[in-house]
């Protein structure tokens, strides 16, 4: 739809605008949506999270109508799904495949806000709802990794769930509470499935929604950090702005098709992704009687689980993991800068975010591997690294030397 | 000086003692399966003689037999049974779980151990209730006195069993019989899998094209925008 299509409206489009603010919504959110010319590579990942989000969705319909989940029939409805049902593989697949790339997809479009500074004033509550999206994410990615009913489904949620116990004086009780029982069983399965597929899925619709209505109440942020609104043409468009459609809707969809090229070469060549996205004793039907030899969570829990296991003390490395995703959340505060974007902040917020990187990616490999008392006191320097990075920020963020910022945006 | 002399002992004591036993066999490698999953006359090779030697144990669940099974001619339904204790594990997706070398290794690498209750054990699955199933077609294999201690950790599993009697196939001959077994579980645990990279080729090939239209779409739109930059 163009700008001459929407000013001769049709009859219908008149009737229906009368009625229901549908043009009004699409100039709004799309076609005098003016966002700055000068967004790179780094803007295509909140595009693709929306996308990887509805495949989930669909996918996950499909799959729900041929999935069990009851102890008995989990394991071998999902053997069904891979096997009786046409492209039930590839449904399976693309869901499996799909949630290692939402939370890939998440964390670039987490780190393109860390590094151009988008959580800044005025889109702290941006960054807020996406950080609940981010956890409600953690939520459902833990309860769909039960479903299969494998034993690193069984074991992890055993592990996961047991957290709990570790909370002063109600432990036991949330603990029982959580499971649905004394130890994790099929009422615990069924609780994990209604979550999956219906309360959070829910909550993720709903909080995207905000998310997006957040962003395009305050307008989107750029590379250079700087406000493209201060300078605007005589009809109170942004001299920087382009409208999002149709320039980034066609910008985005090239990068949608290379996405989906990668995704698929997963999908059809390598799902298992060397037993990263699925691990080979998920393969095993859960066994409350046999412990597999190690229980680590899937690549994308790794770093806080990490954090966990490098702090002796249960309570402590619990409170600590917990901190590690809530101290995301004060992020905004923390930012002293003059500017926004690491492009003119000075070096002490580069070196930061360097170690902040090797801190997070360190932790993430640590957590996947076995426990060693080298790796114990790594996974302790790279925990005060993470923390260091958000703790010191006040300091070192209004300490340094800052570039000047440009007048327009560059690139 | 002493500790040194005392070091040096307990080192070459440890080590004999090490083999004789602990038969933990540290730093085996897994052969490689020399297999093609898609050869389906090997899977029906390996369905014949799993169905022979393997299914009065073992079940396959999860595999429905299609035509694949049908013309191999194997018999279905049978009930899982204990052995020494220990129900004989489903292998539909064996191959998943443990990867197709791991099973090639295995089912090479029984030897003769009068220890165990089956008069078998294996050096990849040391202690495994299966009983000397192979040894018919392999011969019969005993640890070797002195393992070659390879410090690259290169062991195969062929450096530590050596044959004591001839079974009823040739060595090339059992190898072959394996990997049809391996093919043939390969294809059990994923049946779709020729069908998944078939499809992913036409689909890569698909969104190569897309990719060159939609590239061709946004210069065309962006045009404008490298144009009205004021």
């Amino acid at each position: 739809m163009t700008d001459k299509d929407l000013s001769s409206k049709s009859a219908f489009m008149e009737w229906i605008d009368k009625r229901y603010p549908w043009t009004e919504f699409w100039k709004k959110h799309l076609s005098e949506y003016y966002a700055p010319r000068n967004f790179n590579f780094w803007y295509f990942f909140g595009s693709f999270s929306l996308l990887v989000f509805v495949m989930q969705i669909v996918t996950g319909i499909w799959l729900v109508m041929e999935y069990t989940p009851t102890a008995d029939g989990s394991f071998a409805s999902v053997q069904h799904i891979m096997r009786e049902v046409r492209y039930g593989w590839l449904l399976r697949f693309m869901h499996t495949t799909g949630a290692s790339a939402f939370f890939t997809v998440v964390y670039l479009h987490m780190y393109r806000g860390l590094i151009y500074g988008s959580y800044r004033k005025p889109r702290e509550l941006v960054w807020l709802i996406g950080m609940v999206i981010y956890f409600c994410l953690l939520v459902e990615a833990f309860t769909g990794y039960v479903l299969p009913w494998g034993q690193m489904s069984y074991w992890g949620a055993a592990v996961i769930t047991s957290f709990a116990s570790a909370i002063p004086y109600m432990g036991d009780l949330i603990l029982t509470w959580l499971r649905g029982g004394f130890s994790v069983t099929g009422v615990s399965l069924h609780r994990f499935f209604s979550l999956h597929v219906i309360a959070i899925p829910l909550l993720l619709a709903v909080f995207v929604f905000v998310h997006l209505v957040a962003l395009h109440h305050v307008g989107s942020n750029n590379p250079d950090g700087i406000d493209i609104k201060e300078k605007k043409d005589k009809n109170g468009v942004p001299l920087d702005g382009i409208p999002f459609h149709p320039y980034y809707t066609v910008k985005d969809l090239v990068g949608v098709v290379v996405f989906l090229f990668v995704f698929c070469i997963v999908v059809f060549f390598t799902p298992k992704f060397g037993g990263l996205f699925l691990e080979p004793d998920n393969f095993i039907p859960a066994n409350p009687m046999v412990t597999p030899p190690e229980i680590s969570p899937v690549w994308y829990m790794t770093p806080f689980y990490a954090m966990l296991r490098a702090i002796p003390n249960k309570l402590l490395g619990l409170m600590t993991m917990a901190a590690g995703i809530a101290i995301m959340f004060v992020l905004p505060w923390l930012d002293r800068s003059k500017v926004r974007s690491i492009r003119y902040k000075g070096t002490y917020s580069k070196i930061a975010i360097v170690v902040f990187v090797i801190c997070f990616i360190g932790l993430g490999y640590l957590g996947h591997e076995g426990v060693s008392p080298l790796r114990t006191i790594m996974a302790r320097v790279f925990t005060l690294g993470y923390f260091g990075f958000f703790l010191l920020m006040p300091f070192y963020s209004s300490r340094e030397k800052t570039k000047p910022l440009p007048e327009r945006v560059t690139g | 000086m002493m500790k040194r002399y005392i070091l040096a002992i307990l080192l070459v004591l440890f080590s004999s003692q090490l083999w004789a036993e602990e038969q933990k066999f540290e730093g085996l490698q897994l052969a490689t399966a020399p297999i093609n999953e898609f050869d389906m006359d090997a899977v029906k090779r390996g369905a014949k003689f799993f169905a022979t030697n393997c299914m009065s144990c073992h079940t396959l669940t999860y595999l429905r037999y299609d035509k694949v099974a049908k013309d191999a001619g194997i018999v279905t339904d049978k009930k899982p049974i204990s052995i020494n204790g220990v129900t004989p594990p489903d292998l539909s997706l064996e191959a998943d779980v443990r990867g197709v070398d791991w099973i090639y290794t295995y089912l090479h690498s029984f030897y003769k151990d009068p220890a165990t209750a089956s008069g078998v054990n294996n050096l990849i699955f040391p202690g495994t209730a299966m009983p000397a199933i192979v040894a018919p077609f392999q011969g019969e294999q005993v640890l070797v006195e002195k393992p070659m201690h390879d410090l690259l950790n290169q062991v195969q599993w062929y450096d530590l069993v050596k044959p004591v009697k001839q079974g009823s196939m040739t060595p090339e001959e059992f190898d072959k019989a394996v990997a049809d077994v391996v093919t043939f579980l390969a294809y059990a645990a994923e049946p779709y899998h020729a069908e998944q990279e078939r499809l992913g080729y036409w689909v890569l090939g698909f969104l190569v094209i897309l990719f060159v239209m939609m590239y061709l779409l946004k210069k065309e739109y962006w045009k404008d925008v490298k144009k009205t930059r004021q």
